[in-house]
């Protein structure tokens, strides 16, 4: 029986150890898979094949040229690993938990979420980066490989408290510049911002070639909004601001809201060959897991 | 205030309308905090339907705060007073007309539509709080009421009642709204209630006397005190029925051993085909003969039927179709007079050896054709002819009526003795001549209009030897009974006789305004120059019949006619019966019934249609005995027995087949004429009581209110559904 079967997010959110947690959901995960083809290859020789004017002069292959007196460039197997970079939201909107039992927040299930990939990604010796970011970016991890990196990712991860409001296209663009070199981008965010925005900003990176899988994190009270009685709604985002509201009488129009909302974000990712995931906090992180290594494999 | 409530307390439910109020801010009030995320989705929803909201908030809320309002209204039992004062349990002054005409026995199988309307009355009376007053007046045949006035002993009214039966004649609505007016405003207390039971036939509620009735309806409403107004409609339409709508006979007197043709006429005023009725003729109560007729829906057919009476005496015919059970009209029935024979007397004024010279010759052809013919059949009529020097009392004794044709003048003893026959009963026919002494006319006979001639003889008309100063009869239509049977253009023509010579007959004058003289003479026919034909005086118990020309051919060529004979045959048998009275009478109408003198202190025993048998007192009147019965509301066989003091005499009263046209005003119409008069409708006894429980209590709303509550509480569901589609 697999890991992830048996641990749910509320047993997991136990367990305090973001790097324990990491490896009993991966490895859980994992232990049925067939090893992944893309793993263990590195800087090794693949083909020769003639030289064409405009290569460069650097791959030409000489002692092959001494032995047959024409030029050849060597060929080798792509060197990179995969250069992943989780952009984590943690924002005011992500603090929100419902008053049910157990319940955890979206921001505290979005950081075990982006643990578990990270400590899978690394596994895989892929380098991973984090950014944290609210209305602007709070952290910048470059991408790393090595093993030791994944400590200071989860040191990050768990030092962060969620506040502040969400701009996603603001901060998006400020960040294409800064990852510079062509990777996966893993934006775990509930996306509580302009669609338009958001888009316009996604659309800024896919112009910089990078892959992007979107893990939408939501509530269920967020889908669902099952409030009956007059209840006053905070936002948790500008402090002050609230609505005294019948929610009974307002939820069809609300789920259609949500609906036209979530229509809108579907249509945008696919317009932008964007992997988007909605997760809500009750479900096993597994799908996050499997999401990922479909967009892996497809690299 | 046009409600009130019974049960005032439970209005004070009312205030439960609060609760909604307070729940709603309660609920206000009592709200839950929760730090939210997701605003941007929760935050356009607010915007576009706040105001919304509010105002489906505020129709909701309104709604559940009128539940429990309307709960207690209905609960405090609210009664409709309509701003009038209610009379609560008050005793009532109740005026009934009762339809017992004969469409009222209609109802098939279930019970007749009359014995559903005594039902519903009786419970209606007997309903009446104590002290109450009674009044009805039953509208059938003749209006008669049930006492004499209102009575105050209201359980006896209820069982006479109950007593009462239907078959009566005709209903006639105008004359007995007009008889209940009168009625109402001699009734003692101050709440009055007037109820119309009956069948709503069409015809006695047509949109013909739509406006009489509305006005006679306006009389009752601006009585002192103003009844409230019932129609009680009792029954179902009827679709079948089948009526004998009239008999005819081929004569109006009968002869022993002579040939009575009738002529029945059947009316199918129903929607069915009969194919195969059959239709019985009895005699006496004998079935004689039977046939079997189809008769359409809405048509007419006639039979035949053909008796010859072997007895001279009152007989009865009737002619009855075997048909629906409505039985009133499904026979009729006529009493028929058969005499042994008819002893005419014929004074010849001027007689004569030549055969058809005679003044009376071809009157007496006229008078006995098939003796005349020698044919082997009976002539009613016995005539006799003598001079005029004959006529006297014995003469007179033995005949029925006396002919003076062409009688130049009389002995003063033989006027006087037949004065004195005419004053007793005795018919006399005056036809003068050429030989008649105009001055001796004028003086004895018409005696200033007292006399026995009708019209005073002013001088001759025409000229014999001139065929264009001639004049014709007029051939009008005819009133009169003795002429009626000319209408009929097969009896023949009166205008075809060509009439060379008369006598100017006065008239006398008429004043404009005043009634006229019964006694006095009347022009039955005319010529076409205007000068009196045929003149009729009654004097005493008898009548005298004047022609301005003589019977035979010197002045016209009357006997040359066909007409001449039914002509003369009619005026003397009409002479000759006209003195008796009649034996088929309308309903209403007096049985008289004329028997040999000397029968003073003796009594008739009169058998009524219901079989019930009461003494009849005679009295001697002139030359006989008289005996007379009034109380003729219900059409039928009324038999009169004298015993040995004058044998059986058959009477049958009639009433118009009006009422077998059975065809009912509909319930939409009935309710447009009650609503026309301010009347209300009721159907049964159970309706009328709900009516007149409002009336006097005022008329319970609160399922109304009831109905109320379930309608805002399933238009709450509805309307909160819908407010919430509406916000998608």
């Amino acid at each position: 029986m697999a890991l992830k079967e048996v641990l749910t997010p509320q047993d997991l959110s136990k367990i305090a150890n973001l790097q324990v947690l990491a490896r009993l959901v991966v490895e859980g995960f994992t232990s049925g898979l067939h090893r992944s083809p893309q793993k263990g290859f590195s800087v090794e020789f693949k083909q020769h094949r003639q030289y064409s004017h405009g290569d460069e002069i650097r791959h030409l292959d000489w002692k092959l040229y001494g032995k047959t007196d024409k030029f050849f460039i060597r060929e080798y197997e792509e060197e990179t690993n995969l250069r992943a970079t989780i952009l984590l939201d943690q924002s005011g909107s992500m603090n929100y938990a419902g008053d049910r039992k157990g319940a955890m927040t979206k921001a505290a299930y979005g950081t075990r979420l982006a643990a578990c990939l990270a400590y899978l990604m690394l596994q895989q010796r892929d380098s991973v980066g984090l950014v944290t970011f609210d209305s602007k970016v709070r952290r910048y991890i470059p991408p790393r490989s090595r093993p030791g990196h994944l400590r200071v990712l989860m040191d990050e991860m768990q030092a962060t408290e969620p506040g502040g409001e969400t701009e996603l296209g603001k901060v998006f663009h400020e960040l294409v510049p800064k990852l510079h070199r062509r990777g996966l981008l893993i934006i775990i965010s509930d996306l509580f911002s302009s669609v338009p925005d958001l888009m316009s900003a996604l659309a800024h990176f896919r112009h910089a070639r990078h892959e992007i899988i979107v893990f939408q994190i939501w509530d269920r009270d967020e889908l669902e909004f099952p409030f009956r009685q007059w209840t006053k709604f905070l936002d948790m985002e500008v402090h002050g601001r609230d609505f005294m509201v019948d929610p009974a009488i307002l939820r069809q129009a609300y789920l259609e809201q949500l609906a036209t909302f979530r229509e809108d974000l579907r249509q945008g990712c696919h317009r932008h060959f964007i992997d988007m995931t909605p997760m809500t906090t009750d479900e096993p992180y597994a799908a996050g897991l499997a999401s990922y290594l479909a967009s892996r494999r497809r690299r | 205030m046009p409600f009130t409530f019974l049960n005032l307390l439970m209005l004070g439910g009312a205030a439960a309308f609060s609760i909604p109020v307070i729940i709603h801010l309660f609920n206000r009030s009592r709200f839950r905090v929760v730090p939210w995320g997701a605003m941007h989705l929760l935050e356009p929803v607010l915007r576009k339907n706040r105001k919304r909201v509010r105002i489906e908030q505020l129709i909701l809320l309104l709604l559940r705060a009128m539940i429990p309002v309307l709960l207690a209204l209905a609960m405090a039992r609210p009664v409709m007073t309509g701003w009038t004062a209610l009379a609560g349990g008050a005793k009532t002054a109740l005026a009934i007309v009762l339809d017992d005409s004969y469409s009222m026995e209609a109802g098939g199988m279930s019970r007749s539509h009359f014995a559903q309307a005594r039902e519903a009355t009786v419970a209606i009376v007997r309903s009446l709080p104590r002290g109450s007053q009674v009044h009805v007046l039953r509208m059938g045949g003749s209006l008669r009421p049930l006492s004499d006035e209102p009575s105050f002993n209201t359980s006896r009214i209820a069982e006479e009642l109950a007593k009462t039966q239907p078959g009566f004649g005709s209903a006639d609505v105008p004359a007995a709204l007009e008889v209940i007016t009168a009625d109402l405003a001699g009734m003692d207390l101050s709440k009055r209630d007037l109820v119309i039971a009956s069948d709503f036939q069409r015809i006695n509620w047509d949109d013909d006397g739509a406006a009489l009735r509305k006005e006679l309806f306006q009389g009752i409403k601006q009585l002192p005190v103003p009844p409230s107004i019932t129609f009680l409609r009792v029954g179902q339409p009827v679709k079948d029925n089948i009526a004998v709508e009239e008999l005819s006979f081929s004569r109006t007197a009968l002869g022993v051993n002579q040939k009575l043709r009738v002529h029945a006429t059947l009316r199918n005023f129903g929607q069915g085909l009969y194919p195969d009725l059959r239709v019985y003729f009895r005699v006496d109560g004998q079935e004689r003969t039977v046939t079997q007729i189809s008769v359409p829906p809405g048509e007419s057919q006639q039979v035949l039927f053909t008796h010859v009476f072997d007895r001279a005496g009152s007989h009865v015919i009737e002619v009855y179709a075997e048909a629906d059970p409505l039985k009133a009209d499904n026979s009729m029935m006529a009493s028929i007079p058969v005499w042994d024979r008819l002893p005419v007397l014929l004074v010849d004024g001027a007689p004569s050896t030549d055969p058809l010279r005679g003044e009376t010759d071809f009157l007496r052809i006229a008078m006995q054709p098939f003796m005349a013919g020698n044919v082997p059949l009976a002539d009613l009529i016995d005539a006799k002819i003598i001079e005029p020097g004959l006529l006297n009392d014995a003469a007179l004794a033995e005949a029925r009526v006396v002919v003076l044709a062409n009688v130049p003048q009389l002995a003063a003893s033989q006027v006087e003795q037949l004065r004195q026959y005419v004053t007793q009963g005795g018919s006399v026919i005056i036809a003068p001549g050429d030989s008649a002494n105009v001055a001796w006319y004028n003086a004895e006979l018409f005696a200033d209009g007292n006399g026995l001639l009708p019209g005073k003889l002013m001088g001759l008309g025409g000229d014999l030897q001139d065929e264009k100063a001639g004049a014709r009869i007029v051939q009008q239509h005819f009133d009169h009974a003795a002429l009626e049977m000319f209408n009929d253009p097969r009896n023949g023509n009166l205008s075809e006789a060509q009439i060379k010579l008369w006598f100017h007959l006065e008239e006398p004058a008429v004043t404009p305004g005043q009634a006229r003289d019964p006694n006095q003479a009347v022009t039955i026919a005319r010529l076409d120059n205007g000068d009196p034909f045929l003149m009729e005086k009654k004097l005493g118990e008898g009548l005298i019949l004047q022609l301005s020309v003589p019977l035979d051919a010197d002045w016209s060529n009357l006997p040359l006619r066909p007409f001449y004979l039914p002509l003369t045959q009619q005026l003397v048998t009409y002479a000759a019966s006209k003195v008796y009275p009649s034996r088929n009478v309308e309903v209403g109408q007096t049985l008289a019934a004329f028997f040999p003198p000397g029968g003073a202190g003796k009594t008739v025993t009169l058998t009524d249609p219901q079989a019930r048998k009461s003494d009849l007192a005679m009295v001697e009147r002139a030359t006989h005995s008289v005996a007379e019965y009034r109380d003729t509301a219900m059409p039928g066989l009324y038999t009169m027995d004298a015993g040995e003091a004058g044998g059986v005499v058959y009477f049958v009263v009639n009433t118009s087949r009006r009422e077998s046209d059975l065809d009912v005003l509909t319930d939409e119409q009935l309710r447009a004429q009650a609503q026309a008069v301010g009347a209300d409708v009721a159907r049964n006894w159970e309706e009328y009581r709900e009516l007149d429980r409002n009336r006097r209590f005022g008329r319970e709303v609160w399922k109304w209110f009831f109905i109320g509550v379930l309608g805002l509480l399933f238009g709450e569901l509805v309307l909160q559904q819908w407010f919430a589609k509406r916000r998608l």
